[in-house]
């Protein structure tokens, strides 16, 4: 290995973002931004490392599993690294904005650090976007996070956008009705996951019927809804499916541009979803771009709420590059207030420093203005395109 | 979009000849160049225009559909055991290329092996997950060695004494003087879908999972 790869290579799923890439990323994720505070989303921030006990209080095992640990010398304590802002998101609600008016809407954007990455985003360090709905349970706050990133994703133009809305917890209450335990209920899950009708049908069981019929009603929404509200589920399971055709037909209210598809037996990737929830894809990009969903913010015993969150990683492989900056060369000489002013005008200008290879005529300059890539050059009180 | 083409995989070898009957009972017709032993191409038109065939090895079937190359394949679940790719439905049991994975062991050794006794073992594999898998669920640690192909050559030639592998008739075991000692699974082939492709073109996708289900069912 060579001194100079030595020197490049990092951990796997870590990467340096390069001048292009870093500023598409971060405009997108301002826009994002700006979208969720236009819906009176108030962003908040959140430390990178906190104590372990607060930082996974309540949170699902996998969530656990991903989060590095360090030791804080000053308090001995354990510390984690962030893994997923949504808890920490919740636990702001539950305790320094406990008094705060409900609903309490908050967004927030930040890098997470994962232990693996998977085999669709290896990435380790990922930025995230995302908006929580504290303090309302209702079936229009849900709708209100699915179409706030919507519109979200709209306003960067993320082509073909689809949203899956999803039911995770509903498996496991059809479950308990029927009073399934055990192996059967671990098979029963196997073969929800691979969508094995075949495989559900073998197993013995009043709850395999209503399995099926679920399954078998999953795809867009338009053929998924008359389906679904002919199935007659047990008392808790039929509530929550109600649920669910309801936030349904709000979205499709809402006339919002993209493909809606129901899967109520869908369980992969939820870790702490406790009602409906959505998953977000879009053409062209493996893998989902964002999830959703109702949960408990500030632990298993908080308070309703529900949320999203988006994943740049995901989402820059499914736009087309932004415009490049197009960029003018100032030569040596040229007077500060003068740059000042181009600048506040709106261009980005290249200014000559003394000593650089620039030979003190028009054509040295011009040069020197192509190998630093800027496309104009200011002569003359002119900004004037390099290849006149 | 619906004029995007679909992608189908189908394995090489052994398992294709089993599958064509399945695919062409479906509709789907590849070009000639497909049947030809001669044709060097990798990909094939069919008689519908956005649909594509793809022809990889087994294992590969399985990565091309989880990362979305491919919408459709089919592969045994002993890949997808040995994989377990979240993003991958296997919605369909095809009912063909039965066989097992199994764990096998020279003849000479079985009196002497106790194999509740065990706590490390050594195993020559083309499926190390799902023989750490296998083992750790009874408390044994495997090694495994990865191998890719004749795997009954391994205790023979003194490079480890067992080996998990898929067993149809037994034959080549017995060949090479092993035994099959443990039963890991029955494989059989299955049509596997991307779930993506599944929830962002469920008109596109969802009617081939229904026919080759309707072909199933008349056979």
């Amino acid at each position: 290995m060579t001194e100079l790869a030595r020197k490049a290579l990092l951990p796997a799923g870590l990467q340096d973002v390069l001048p292009g890439t870093a500023a598409r990323e971060a405009e997108i994720r301002e826009k994002l931004m700006a979208s969720l505070a236009h819906a009176g989303y108030d962003r908040v921030k959140t430390p990178l490392v906190e104590f372990e006990e607060s930082l996974l209080e309540g949170a699902a095992p996998e969530l656990s599993t991903q989060t590095f640990r360090l030791m804080d010398p000053e308090s001995r304590r354990m510390m984690g690294v962030r893994s997923d802002m949504t808890p920490q998101v919740g636990r702001i609600a539950a305790t320094r904005l406990v008094d705060a008016p409900r609903p309490l809407r908050l967004s927030y954007s930040g890098d997470v650090l994962r232990i693996k990455g998977s085999h669709l985003r290896p990435e380790r360090q990922f930025a995230q976007v995302g908006a929580e709905l504290i303090g309302v349970s209702s079936a229009a706050a849900d709708t209100e996070i699915v179409l706030l990133a919507l519109e979200a994703l709209d306003r960067i133009n993320v082509p073909f956008v689809s949203v899956d809305l999803n039911l995770p917890t509903l498996p496991v209450r059809l479950f308990d009705a029927f009073g399934v335990k055990g192996d059967q209920r671990e098979a029963l899950i196997e073969a929800l996951e691979r969508r094995d009708v075949a495989a559900l049908k073998g197993i013995d069981g009043k709850v395999t019927d209503v399995l099926v019929a679920l399954l078998e009603a999953a795809g867009p929404a338009k053929t998924a809804l008359p389906k679904l509200k002919k199935l007659e589920l047990p008392l808790g399971a039929s509530d929550e499916l109600y649920r669910l055709i309801d936030v349904a037909e709000r979205v499709l209210a809402s006339g919002l541009d993209a493909a809606l598809t129901i899967d109520p037996v869908e369980m992969a990737g939820f870790r702490y979803q406790t009602g409906v929830s959505f998953t977000l894809f879009a053409k062209n990009v493996r893998g989902e771009i964002g999830r959703g969903g109702r949960y408990r913010a500030g632990g298993a015993s908080g308070e309703a709420a529900t949320g999203m969150s988006l994943y740049m990683d995901s989402i820059l492989r499914g736009l087309p590059d932004g415009d490049a900056i197009v960029r003018v060369y100032l030569p040596l000489g040229t007077p500060q207030h003068e740059a000042r002013q181009l600048r506040l005008d709106g261009h980005y200008t290249v200014a000559a420093l003394e000593g650089a290879a620039e030979a003190k005529t028009e054509d040295g300059a011009r040069v020197e203005a192509r190998r630093m890539g800027c496309d104009y050059i200011y002569l003359g009180g002119q900004v004037v395109p390099l290849s006149a | 979009m619906s004029d995007e083409k679909l992608v189908l995989a189908l394995p090489k070898g052994r398992i294709l000849d089993e599958v064509m009957p399945l695919v062409r009972s479906a509709g789907i017709e590849p070009e000639a160049a497909f049947d030809d032993p001669k044709s060097r191409a990798l990909r094939f038109a069919t008689n519908h225009p956005h649909i594509d065939i793809i022809r990889v090895r087994s294992f590969d079937v399985a990565t091309f559909v989880a990362f979305g190359a491919a919408h459709i394949g089919v592969c045994g679940n002993d890949v997808l055991m040995e994989f377990d790719y979240p993003d991958i439905y296997a919605p369909l049991d095809l009912n063909i290329g039965h066989c097992r994975l199994a764990v096998a062991e020279p003849e000479e050794m079985i009196d002497g092996d106790d194999p509740s006794r065990w706590s490390h073992v050594r195993v020559a594999t083309k499926y190390p997950n799902v023989t750490r898998n296998h083992f750790s669920k009874r408390g044994v640690q495997a090694e495994c060695i990865k191998l890719n192909g004749a795997m009954e050559l391994a205790p023979t030639l003194g490079l480890c004494r067992r080996i998990v592998d898929l067993v149809s008739t037994g034959n080549t075991l017995k060949a090479n003087g092993l035994r099959e000692i443990e039963h890991i699974a029955d494989v059989t082939s299955r049509l596997i879908v991307n779930r993506a492709a599944l929830k962002t073109r469920p008109t596109d996708v969802q009617p081939w999972i229904d026919r080759f289900s309707e072909v199933l069912n008349a056979a």
